[in-house]
C-alpha cells in the first residue's frame, strides 16, 4: 500500500506528537485548549474511520451513528458511573451495534453500503427522538455533574493517541493485510483463505469502538444534549472529508488534515461559517477529482515524481 | 385533521387523505426521475440532487418576488437554467471522473464523494446569499371544490404540472430515438456503444435534463410551500427512498414508487403520529433496500 511503512518511526513521532498535546494545557489559554480538542477528536474519529474504511474501501457514513451512540450512553450512566466506566461504555455500545449493524450490509459493497450505513444513521436518530418523545417525555437530557475539563482534555487525548497507535499495529498485523487485500480484491482475499465476513466485522466495531468512546468524552462538553447535537450528521461527514482529503489509505494523512482542518473550522466558523463549509466541499472535489490518493501522495508525487506516479498506479 | 379510525370518515375526507398524499408523492416521483437518470445511466448517486431542487425553488421566488415574474412561467425558465448548470457541473467535475477512474465502482465511490461535496458547496452558497430564514409567497391559495373534498388551487396546479413532467420524461425516452438511446444505454453501456451511441453527448445531456427537472421540482414547490436553504436534504432522501423502491435505473418504477411513498406518508401520518413520518420512510428504505436491493417491482 503505502510502500515505506517504518513502525517504529511513525511510534516515535506519536510519542511526540503526544507529549506537545499533553503540555498544551499547562501553558495555553482555554480557546487553545478548547481548539486542541477539537483536533484531537477529529484526529480520533479519522483515523479509526480510516483504519477500516481507507484499507478495505468501503465507505462508511455511519460515523456519526457511533459518535452519538458513545455520547447518548454517556449522558445515561455518567450519574450512576465513574467518568473511565461510562466512556468505555460509550465504546462497547456503539462496537456491538456496529456489529449488528455490519451483520446486516457488510455483503453489499461500494454506493449501497454508504447509503445503507447512512440511512440507518439517521433510522436511530429518528428512532431516538421518538422514543424520548414517546417515553421519556423530554427531547433532551442535562448533564449535571460533568468531570473537570482537563479530565475531558486528558481523556480524549488518550483516545486519540490509543487509536493511532491501534492503526499503526493494525497495519503491522495480519489483519491488517488481511483489511487491505479486501480493499483490493476481495473475492481474491477470500480465496486465499480470508474470513472476509469476520475481517470485516472486526475492523467495522473497532472503527465504532473509537467513534463511540470519542462521543463519549465530548458529550460532557454540550451540558445538554439531543439527538439532534449526539447524531449530528456534520461530525459524521466531517470525518470523511478530513479521511478522504488527508489520504484514506495513509497513516499520517488524516492526522494532519484533522489539525489542518478542526483549526480552520473553528477560526473560519464563528465569523464566515458559510464560507468555511463551501471551502470545504470545494476542496473535496477538488481532492477527488485530482488527488485521489488524498493530500499525502502529493507529497511522493512532488517528491519523486515518476515514483510516485507508480505508487499511485499501484494503489489503483 | 381529521380523527384517527376509518369507520367515521367520509369518502371526501379520504379523498383529501389520499389525494394530499398524491400531490406530495408526485414532486416526489419528478424528483425520483431525475435522480434516476443520473444514477440509472451515469451511475452517479447525486446526493447533491435535493440541493439543485433548492436552486429551482429560490430561483422562483426571486423571478416571482424581486421581478414579478409569473411562476408559472418560472417552470421551464428553471428548467433551463438548472440544465445549463448541469451540463456545466458534468463537463467540469463527472466527465473527468469518468475519463480518470479505472471501472465503473471505483467511479460510482468517487463520484458519491463529488456528490458531497457539491451538496456542502450549493446549500451554504444558498444560506450565505439568501441567508437562512424561511421565505415563501403567495400564488393561487384559493381553495376548489370537487365533490365532498377541497383542495389548494396552488397544490392541484403543482401535482398537475410534476405528473405532467413525470410522463412528458417517460414519452421522450420511449418514444424518440433519442430515448432509444439511452434506455439502451441503460441495458448494457459496452453494448450501446459497440452499436454507436455517443456518451460523450449522452451522458452531459441526460444529466442536464436530470437538474432540471429537479429544478422544475423546486419551482412547483415554492408555489405551495415554503422553502430553506435546507430544503433539498429530504428530497435528497426520499429520492433515493422512490428510486429504491422503483428499483434502480426503473422510469415506471420511479413514478409509481414515488406516488406509493407519497399515499403511505400520507395514511401512515393520519393514522399513527406526524412524528413518525422520518422513521417510516428510512424503515421502508432500509427494509426495501436489505430485502428487494433491485426494487419493488422488480422481476
Amino acid at each position: 500500500m503505502s510502500g515505506t511503512m517504518n513502525p517504529r518511526r511513525d511510534v516515535v513521532l506519536l510519542a511526540v506528537l503526544a507529549v506537545v498535546a499533553c503540555a498544551i494545557p499547562l501553558v495555553a489559554s482555554d480557546f487553545l485548549v478548547s481548539l486542541a480538542l477539537s483536533c484531537l477528536m477529529y484526529v480520533a474519529l479519522s483515523s479509526s474511520w480510516s483504519l477500516f474504511c481507507g484499507s478495505t474501501r468501503y465507505l462508511s457514513l455511519a460515523t456519526s451513528a457511533f459518535f452519538g451512540i458513545g455520547a447518548y450512553t454517556c449522558a445515561l450512566v455518567l450519574s450512576s458511573l465513574p467518568w473511565i466506566m461510562s466512556v468505555a461504555l460509550g465504546a462497547l455500545l456503539a462496537a456491538v451495534v456496529a456489529l449488528v449493524m455490519g451483520a446486516a450490509v457488510l455483503h453489499l459493497r461500494g454506493t449501497y453500503f454508504a447509503v445503507l450505513t447512512f440511512g440507518m444513521t439517521e433510522l436511530i436518530r429518528h428512532a431516538l427522538t421518538y422514543f424520548e418523545k414517546q417515553f421519556s417525555g423530554t427531547v433532551g437530557r442535562v448533564l449535571m455533574e460533568v468531570p473537570e475539563p482537563s479530565t475531558v482534555y486528558y481523556t480524549v487525548l488518550g483516545i486519540a493517541v490509543l487509536t493511532v497507535l491501534l492503526a499503526i499495529v493494525v497495519r503491522q498485523s495480519r489483519f491488517g493485510l488481511a483489511l487491505s487485500g479486501i480493499g483490493a480484491d476481495e473475492q481474491r482475499a477470500q480465496t486465499l483463505g480470508v474470513n472476509t465476513r469476520l475481517v470485516k466485522l472486526g475492523g467495522f466495531a473497532l472503527t465504532a469502538a473509537c467513534a463511540g468512546a470519542v462521543g463519549a468524552a465530548m458529550a460532557v462538553r454540550w451540558t445538554y444534549i439531543d439527538p439532534v447535537t449526539a447524531f449530528n450528521p456534520f461530525i459524521g461527514f466531517q470525518t470523511v472529508l478530513i479521511a478522504l482529503i488527508g489520504g484514506a489509505a495513509t497513516l499520517w494523512g488524516p492526522v494532519a488534515a484533522a489539525v489542518v482542518f478542526s483549526v480552520l473550522a473553528e477560526t473560519l466558523r464563528l465569523q464566515l461559517p458559510q464560507a468555511y463549509m463551501m471551502a470545504l466541499g470545494l476542496l473535496l472535489i477538488l481532492s477527488v477529482l485530482y488527488l485521489p490518493g488524498g493530500l499525502a501522495s502529493l507529497r511522493w508525487g512532488m517528491v519523486l515524481g515518476q515514483s510516485g506516479a507508480r505508487a499511485r498506479e499501484r494503489r489503483e | 385533521m381529521g380523527r384517527p379510525g376509518g369507520a367515521d370518515m367520509t369518502l371526501g375526507a379520504w379523498a383529501e387523505l389520499v389525494a394530499s398524499g398524491l400531490i406530495a408523492g408526485g414532486i416526489y416521483a419528478l424528483v425520483g426521475l431525475g435522480l434516476n437518470l443520473q444514477y440509472g445511466l451515469m451511475r452517479i448517486l447525486n446526493i447533491a440532487h435535493g440541493e439543485f431542487l433548492m436552486l429551482g425553488a429560490y430561483l422562483t421566488w426571486m423571478a416571482h418576488t424581486v421581478c414579478g415574474i409569473s411562476p408559472l412561467l418560472m417552470v421551464p425558465v428553471s428548467f433551463a437554467v438548472l440544465m445549463l448548470l448541469g451540463l456545466v457541473v458534468h463537463r467540469l467535475c463527472f466527465a473527468r471522473l469518468a475519463a480518470t477512474s479505472a471501472d465503473v465502482d471505483v467511479f460510482e465511490a468517487r463520484g458519491l464523494m463529488v456528490a458531497f461535496g457539491l451538496m456542502f458547496l450549493v446549500q451554504n452558497f444558498a444560506s450565505w446569499v439568501w441567508g437562512g430564514e424561511l421565505r415563501g409567497y403567495d400564488y393561487m391559495t384559493s381553495p376548489v371544490a370537487f365533490g365532498g373534498a377541497q383542495f389548494a388551487g396552488n397544490k392541484l396546479l403543482v401535482f398537475g404540472l410534476a405528473l405532467l413532467f413525470a410522463l412528458a420524461l417517460m414519452a421522450v425516452l420511449r418514444m424518440t430515438l433519442l430515448g432509444k438511446g439511452v434506455r439502451a444505454l441503460m441495458q448494457s453501456p459496452v453494448g450501446a456503444q459497440l452499436v454507436g451511441i455517443d456518451t460523450k453527448r449522452l451522458h452531459p445531456l441526460m444529466f442536464g435534463v436530470g437538474l432540471g427537472l429537479s429544478g422544475v421540482a423546486g419551482c412547483l414547490l415554492s408555489m405551495a410551500y415554503t422553502i430553506t436553504p435546507a430544503m433539498g436534504e429530504p428530497y435528497t432522501v426520499t429520492a433515493l427512498i422512490v428510486i429504491t423502491l422503483g428499483g434502480f435505473g426503473s422510469m415506471g418504477g420511479a413514478l409509481a414508487g414515488g406516488l406509493l411513498l407519497g399515499v403511505i406518508e400520507a395514511l401512515g401520518m393520519h393514522f399513527t403520529n406526524p412524528s413518525l413520518k422520518a422513521l417510516l420512510s428510512y424503515a421502508v428504505f432500509i427494509g426495501v433496500l436489505l430485502v428487494r436491493p433491485r426494487g419493488l417491482f422488480a422481476k
